[in-house]
């Protein structure tokens, strides 16, 4: 079997972040890099189905992105899988799903891939778009917002989260793409033995024109901070007063008193 | 020169910090109340392998160098000082000195269960009338046939409720001073070794300062390390190396108070605006953050001498001591912009605080360091 997973490096959350100077972007400089959180249940995921399957299946991380991906594909190595491919694009952050998806298409389509997992979203685009597109590109069987997970004999059993607090089960026939929504499972850390381990994987560096041939289908044209909040209204007066206030002030902005 | 961290090292640390903020910070409050690490933790950081970090791959280690471990040491001393330390004892004054001057049979005998945490380490060198002036302790120890009879006691060893694995200082003869030192690798199981007593202390309360009697203690011929006579070098060699992870336990504390400090000043209202809009408030903060990051240089340049095989003596007590003051410096400017709230235990930065002070004494007092510094620039 031949697992894929796709991962992304994004951000972490808890920067400050700026607009970029071409106002399409965040600035990337002073921010600190991690794996989309989301796709770190998709690595762990198909590690642990490596280890169900007795180490059978060969399993390799693609990312797309600059040099500083490779923090996070070195991370999935550490974390148990095999080989890499490493995408090398200075402006991924410019692409939008469609491009990305027909991307990973392209590397994807002559390596006959089984299984296929990415995360449900990135933390910071958040299109939720390109595991579906890919799915729809290489004509696998899909299924999205996976919370539960097992393999049988050539059979994916995917739980599924939908709205509400329900759930949904769905059996998918390989070759499969699934989608991985926060809670899957428990990801590993990476111990020290295992990063060092990880630095002989053998990680391929494909430029991305090589694989690229697909105009953006939703380009961003705009991107900026919500606009900063007011100070917020001081209601000043007798207590008949305020409250006769509050109460307009309620009808006219909220639909809490009609 | 580059001063950014490599890619693997990158990954090292984003991989630390996850498993400190999950494992270690949740239950730091509790390790000091409690004064005592959750052996499940301890057994979780041997897994994680952050108790053989530099330590080579075919005893059980992970294989990295000094740096990593330096990283390490930082991180989980962010969140919690006493765990940091419990790994520096470990790793640079028991592994350390095994893996330097060990033979072949006893680093495959000792090192696999100290690496992975099985076993854990500690030194025993301090006793109660040598401290500073090590040369001049007096558990003696004599040879009867293939075994070496040792008597005397040890005190403030840090990981020595463990039972595990020790590495021990003795003379052969008092009134040769530090030339009558020899060094020998103990299982602190072996009969005539008992605790004192475990101490209760400012800081770091979370590891355990065991005092030790040594009667009659039968340790077998080939468990000496090194050679004999030659204790004394081995224990100035180890301290080197220890102190460049003291200084990252160091900068750890000051780290995680700074943090604290930082978030909370953004945060606090007075005046009608928060405390970090006063010059007071962000002049102390500039000054704590210029001394983090010339203590994190030094320290990082300490551990890529030891990496390159330099003599790093002097860069060891530098960071020693730089870190340390800016420890105590940082953590009591933490409590200081956190005002009442700060000497409140719920506020955490107290027991940095606390945390902080040792780090100018162990491995060395910080006075100790100036001598080694100054007779280094002078000698
Ligand atoms: C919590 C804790 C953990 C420890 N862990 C260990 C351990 O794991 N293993 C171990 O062997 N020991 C350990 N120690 C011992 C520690 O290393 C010693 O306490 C330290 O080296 C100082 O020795 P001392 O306490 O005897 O102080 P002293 O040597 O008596 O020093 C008293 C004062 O005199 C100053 N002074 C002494 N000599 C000089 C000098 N030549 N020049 C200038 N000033 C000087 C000192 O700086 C200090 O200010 C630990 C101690 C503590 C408190």
């Amino acid at each position: 079997m031949k697992i894929l997973v796709c991962i992304k490096q994004v951000p972490d959350m808890e920067s400050r972040f700026k607009p970029a100077a071409d106002g399409l972007w965040f600035e990337e400089t002073d921010l600190a890099w991690r794996m989309n959180e989301y796709d770190e249940y998709a690595v762990e995921q198909a590690v642990q189905l490596k280890e169900q399957l007795g180490s059978e299946p060969e399993l390799t991380i693609l990312s797309i992105g600059p040099d500083r991906v490779v923090e996070a594909i070195k991370k999935a190595l550490a974390m148990g899988a095999d080989k890499a491919a490493h995408i090398q694009d200075s402006a991924s952050h410019h692409k939008d799903p469609w491009q990305i998806a027909s991307i990973i298409a392209a590397y994807a389509k002559d390596n006959g891939f089984d299984l296929i997992l990415t995360g449900m979203q990135s933390q910071d685009r958040g299109s939720a778009q390109v595991g579906v597109l890919v799915a729809e590109l290489l004509g696998l069987s899909c299924a999205t917002t996976l919370i539960g997970f097992s393999y049988d004999d050539g059979i994916v059993s995917a739980k599924r989260e939908l709205e509400g607090g329900l759930k949904g089960l769905v059996t998918l026939q390989l070759p499969a793409l699934v989608t991985c929504q926060l809670g899957l499972n428990v990801p590993r850390y990476p111990t020290l033995p295992n990063i060092m381990k990880a630095k002989k994987k053998e990680i391929q560096a494909i430029p991305v024109a090589t694989l690229l041939s697909e105009q953006a289908s939703a380009p961003t044209t705009g991107f900026y901070p919500p606009a900063r909040k007011g100070g917020g209204i001081v209601l000043e007066g007798d207590v008949a007063d305020l409250a006769q206030k509050l109460v307009a002030i309620l009808k006219e902005k909220t639909t809490v008193v009609r | 020169m580059n001063f950014e961290l490599s890619q693997d090292h990158k990954v090292l640390q984003d991989a630390v910090r996850d498993f400190v903020n999950k494992e270690i910070k949740p239950i730091a409050a509790q390790i000091d109340e409690e004064h005592h690490i959750p052996d499940a933790l301890v057994a979780k950081m041997g897994e994680m392998g952050f108790l053989g970090s530099y330590l080579p791959e075919e005893y059980g280690g992970a294989g990295m160098d000094m740096l990593s471990y330096a990283i390490v040491i930082e991180e989980v001393s962010k969140a919690c000082g006493s765990s940091g330390v419990l790994i520096s004892a470990h790793t640079s004054l028991a592994c350390g000195p095994i893996d330097t001057f060990g033979t072949e049979e006893q680093k495959k005998k000792w090192l696999p269960d100290l690496n992975t945490g099985r076993k854990i380490g500690c030194i025993l060198l301090t006793e109660p009338d040598a401290g500073s002036d090590a040369g001049a302790i007096t558990t003696t120890y004599r040879k009867e046939g293939n075994e070496y009879i040792v008597n005397g006691s040890k005190i403030f060893i840090t990981n020595g409720g463990y039972l595990g694995t020790g590495v021990l200082f003795a003379t052969s003869d008092k009134t040769l001073k530090h030339k009558g030192v020899s060094a020998f690798i103990i299982d602190l199981k072996t009969p005539g070794v008992s605790i004192l007593k475990n101490e209760n202390k400012m800081g770091i309360r979370g590891t355990y300062t065991t005092a030790f009697a040594l009667d009659d203690v039968r340790i077998p011929a080939e468990n000496l390390l090194g050679q004999e006579g030659k204790g004394f070098n081995i224990a100035m060699d180890t301290l080197n190396g220890g102190r460049v992870g003291i200084a990252s336990q160091a900068l750890g504390i000051a780290e995680g108070a700074f943090e604290r400090a930082l978030a909370y000043s953004k945060e606090r209202k007075q005046f009608g605006k928060t405390i970090s809009e006063l010059q007071a408030i962000q002049f102390k903060l500039a000054d704590m953050y210029a001394r983090i990051e010339t203590s994190k240089l030094i320290t990082y340049k300490a551990a890529w001498m030891k990496d390159a095989h330099l003599n790093y003596m002097v860069e060891s007590a530098l960071c020693k001591m730089l870190a340390s003051e800016t420890a105590t410096y940082v953590t009591k400017e933490a409590i200081q912009i956190h005002g009442g709230y700060g000497f409140i235990c719920d506020y955490e930065v107290e027991r940095m605080y606390r945390d902080a002070k040792i780090t100018e004494i162990y491995e060395g007092t910080n006075e100790v360091q100036r001598v080694v510094i100054s007779k280094a620039l002078l000698g």
